[in-house]
């Protein structure tokens, strides 16, 4: 048979060839990304936690509302992930070395960076930080925090790009006190009446590598790149801060990819095994700053000698309680300092669990066995109470673990826990409790400084100041306490803060069982992300952040 | 009838401000309080404690607090949230529009699924689908919405990818009314389950109640159609107690769903009202009480005279 048209076998022929044709380049255009994906220039940041105050100096929430201070605002320096101070808004960071810190340590002498300017075009000068710190120490503002800024005697402007500030007594970490707190503009606040309820808190404007362009409240931010930013524009266009409440939900978005950065609270502890292994993505152990503690009152009779906190400390099963309680996720930690610190004590024994070893020290320090199991010396029994907030299921474990690890060495301990406000108000702060189990970070900052902490002068129930709850005095670390406040040299200051570590690690005046930490996320192909154990927020670097 | 509506706007008053004292003495004699976040944080002084509760007018006395406010609310100044220092109506408002939309198109689903299981369920009483129907509604009280909002989430985003998980928009993509409606789809089912359940339960019991009556046995032996006995004869008479049953659901179409939005991300009501309370916001809680119990007043309100207008029987005096 003769067709003109198309023949059956044609038919097939072409078919065939446009078919193989469509595959190949389909395949290809499969391999080689999409223009979709290969565009995109945005990052979503997912959060537990919404932020409602984006002025630096007023927010509360730590972590979430570190994302907009982070976003739009510069401080004079910041913190890098190796513990260094590095310029900001500042030309260098004062040292003794440098000299912008004077030789008797209370003249500290700032140099600013020229060209900065505000969101709005407007120069960023001198006046910006005498602002700042006048609205810091302002009364009638409801700054969360004043910690080293009431150490200022006299704030002086040298001319547009530089300041001199006297301090009433030396002191090395006061560089925290400018790190946690940044420049606001003073030529859109000064004028503003209350600046607890100007609109300026919830639009902005800073300095920062974005700006703020959209906020759907309970929703999300969205922040455009500043193609000024004085340290080179950023190259991801669109910062996404989105929130969603539910923890797992969360998580499951990060999986499903609608999320690129898993932040706060990061990956729920039961699914840390499945989150290490996720394709194309990557977890984030991030050390957090707080250490879980249990606070020996050193003030009462059970708790007087030292050997009876090491005996403590020898017979709870620190372990068990990481792994049980914690799925195994928080590093242990044996000082006041999470293990990453650059100050941390690497030389510090872990006592380990060792009960027998605990029973032999109270028997060998005349601490017997009375007639109801329960040790006691001099008429004082090993009886006394633990405290910490109500309602905490963790804690709660951990707690009933601790009571049955003493139980077993002759030692009875009852569960006391109250209400937030009751257990941290007088019952800590005037030193009425027992024990505690506490979960605390650094006194300023992320610096190893742990004065307020333990020096003997620091006694609130005895001096009215201080948060030595524990009440414990010890002469030799008072001055090293002293002496560590005064050091600007990292390795210097290195070597006194490892002979603090030691001493408290002797004396156990408060028992380190672990630092806390959160595992983060994000996508593997997103690069320039550090994680940073000296900061709660993620977002510390967002400049730097690209798509590779 | 305008007179009886007079009398219940005089009535409200009274229980408005028996509702402004009982939440505000709750909200402040619970323990921890909007600075109980300070009390962790080492670096915040007792000192520093004491000048922010000033600053935040909580070292007054109650029931000073309670007058401040109380004539705030009366002239219109309903305070400034503590952390963020916006004005509270504004916080408020903003989140009106989700809600309504979330809220509004849930209780619309739910009202029409329901109320055709329940007419279908007392028509044909005793039949299958009337026990099916009856045990579902069981089931779909006692779901915890949580627990189902979740496995929506894990079957319908994560494991079939076909919607997304939450929020209300894809985030950097085109906000259109599409993407809007597939990411409503998940919390409206969510929250309609239980409210279908509700309504049906309703209508069922309320429909059998009628066509039990005489009339409607007369209406059937002139020889009516069904549907038109339904619709003419039964309909009417059925519908008073579920305009009660809707007047007392309308104030959530303001308050919101509280689990629900939370699941899904939904910036609602729901979602400000959690986050208020974590926080410890006292003017953002009392604004809420307070637009809620007024929502409750009205809904109710616009129930009775909806009936009075439908029902002859009924005469509002």
């Amino acid at each position: 048979m003769h067709h003109k048209g198309i023949t059956r076998r044609d038919f097939i022929k072409t078919t065939g060839i446009v078919a193989a044709g469509t595959v190949i380049t389909g395949g290809a255009v499969g391999l080689t990304p999409g223009t979709a994906w290969a565009k995109k220039n945005n990052v979503i940041v997912g959060m537990t936690q919404e932020p409602v105050n984006f002025n630096p100096l007023l927010y509360v929430n730590s972590g979430t509302e570190e994302v907009p201070e982070a976003c739009m605002f510069d401080a004079l320096w910041d913190i890098n992930d190796k513990g260094q101070f590095i310029p900001n808004l500042a030309v260098r960071v004062p040292t003794l070395e440098n000299g912008g810190i004077s030789a008797d340590g209370k003249l500290w002498k700032i140099e600013l960076k020229q060209g900065v300017k505000w969101h709005d075009g407007a120069p960023f000068t001198a006046k910006d930080v005498e602002f700042t710190y006048k609205t810091i120490v302002n009364p009638n503002v409801a700054i969360r925090s004043r910690s080293g800024f009431d150490l200022i005697s006299e704030f002086k402007i040298i001319d547009d790009q530089n300041v001199e500030i006297h301090l009433s007594k030396p002191f090395v970490p006061f560089a925290w006190a400018w790190q946690k707190m940044h420049i606001v503009p003073e030529h859109l606040l000064a004028k503003v009446p209350d600046i607890n309820t100007a609109p300026y808190n919830t639009n902005p404007t800073g300095t920062g590598p974005y700006q703020l362009v959209k906020r759907v409240a309970g929703s999300h931010m969205v922040y455009k790149k500043n193609a000024e930013y004085h340290r080179g524009a950023p190259a991801i266009e669109t910062v996404i801060h989105k929130f969603v409440p539910d923890q797992t939900v969360l998580y499951t978005q990060f999986k499903t990819g609608e999320v690129d950065v898993l932040g706060l609270h990061g990956v729920p502890p039961e699914r840390y095994e499945e989150a290490r292994h996720l394709a194309g993505r990557n977890a984030l152990d991030t050390p957090a700053p707080w250490v879980e503690f249990i606070y020996f009152n050193c003030g009462k009779p059970q708790f007087t000698e030292k050997v009876v906190r090491q005996a403590l400390y020898y017979a709870v099963d620190k372990e068990k309680w990481i792994k049980d309680i914690y799925y195994g996720g928080p590093p242990r930690t044996l000082s006041y300092l999470h293990p990453t610190h650059w100050a941390y004590n690497n030389n510090l024994k872990d006592p380990g669990y060792d009960p027998g070893r605990a029973a032999e020290m109270l028997e060998a320090a005349g601490w017997k066995k009375g007639s109801d199991g329960i040790r006691e010396k001099n008429g004082v029994k090993l009886m006394f109470s633990m405290s910490t907030t109500a309602g905490s299921k963790a804690r709660e474990q951990a707690q009933a673990m601790i009571q049955a690890n003493w139980k077993e060495i002759g030692v009875a301990m009852e569960i006391k826990n109250m209400p937030a406000s009751v257990v941290w108000g007088e019952y800590t702060t005037k030193s009425q409790f027992d024990t505690l189990m506490v979960g605390w970070e650094p006194t300023v900052g992320m610096d190893p400084d742990y004065t307020a902490r333990c020096h003997s002068k620091q006694i609130p129930a005895k001096y009215g100041t201080g948060s030595n709850y524990v009440q414990y005095e010890n002469p030799d670390l008072d001055k090293l306490l002293e002496e560590g406040v005064l050091i600007s040299d990292m390795e210097k200051r290195k070597a006194v803060y490892h002979k603090i570590q030691a001493i408290l690690h002797e004396d156990v005046p408060f028992a380190p069982i672990f630092a806390y930490f959160f595992m983060y996320g994000k996508k593997s192909d997103l690069a320039g992300y550090k994680i940073n154990p000296y900061v709660t927020d993620i977002t510390w670097n967002i400049q730097e952040w690209s798509w590779t | 009838m305008f007179q009886y509506i007079i009398k219940r706007f005089g009535q409200a008053v009274p229980l408005l401000i028996g509702v402004s004292i009982i939440g505000f003495a709750m909200m402040h004699l619970a323990p921890g309080g909007p600075l109980a976040v300070y009390t962790l944080n080492p670096t915040i002084t007792a000192q520093d404690i004491e000048r922010i509760k000033h600053v935040f007018g909580l070292d007054q006395p109650i029931h000073i607090q309670y007058l401040k406010w109380a004539y705030g609310m009366f002239t219109g100044n309903w305070g400034n949230t503590f952390f963020g220092g916006r004005p509270v109506l504004d916080v408020i408002l903003e989140r009106v529009p989700a809600t309504f939309l979330l809220m509004g198109s849930g209780m619309s689903l739910a009202i029409i699924i329901g109320m055709l299981i329940g007419i279908l369920g007392a028509v044909k009483r005793y039949s299958i689908f009337d026990y099916l129907a009856t045990t579902g509604a069981m089931v779909a009280l006692s779901f915890p919405t949580f627990w189902f909002g979740l496995m929506t989430i894990f079957i319908f985003a994560l494991k079939l990818g076909w919607l997304p998980s939450g929020g209300m928009y894809t985030l950097g993509g085109e906000e259109d009314l599409l993407d809007l409606l597939t990411h409503l789809i998940l919390p409206t089912v969510v929250l309609a389950l239980v409210l279908v359940a509700q309504w049906s339960r309703y209508t069922r019991s309320s429909f059998l109640e009628v066509i039990h009556q005489d009339y409607i046995r007369t209406a059937k032996s002139k020889g009516l159609s069904r549907g038109r006995i339904l619709l003419r004869h039964a309909f009417p008479n059925a519908v008073s107690p579920l305009i009660a049953l809707a007047g007392v659901q309308l104030p959530w179409l303001f308050s919101g769903a509280l689990v629900t939005e939370t699941i899904f991300g939904w910036p609602g009501m729901g979602r400000l009202f959690v986050d208020a309370l974590t926080m410890k916001e006292y003017p953002v809680l009392m604004g809420m009480v307070m637009i809620t119990a007024i929502a409750v007043i009205l809904g109710n309100l616009l129930a009775d005279v909806i009936n009075a207008l439908i029902d002859p029987r009924i005469r509002l005096e």
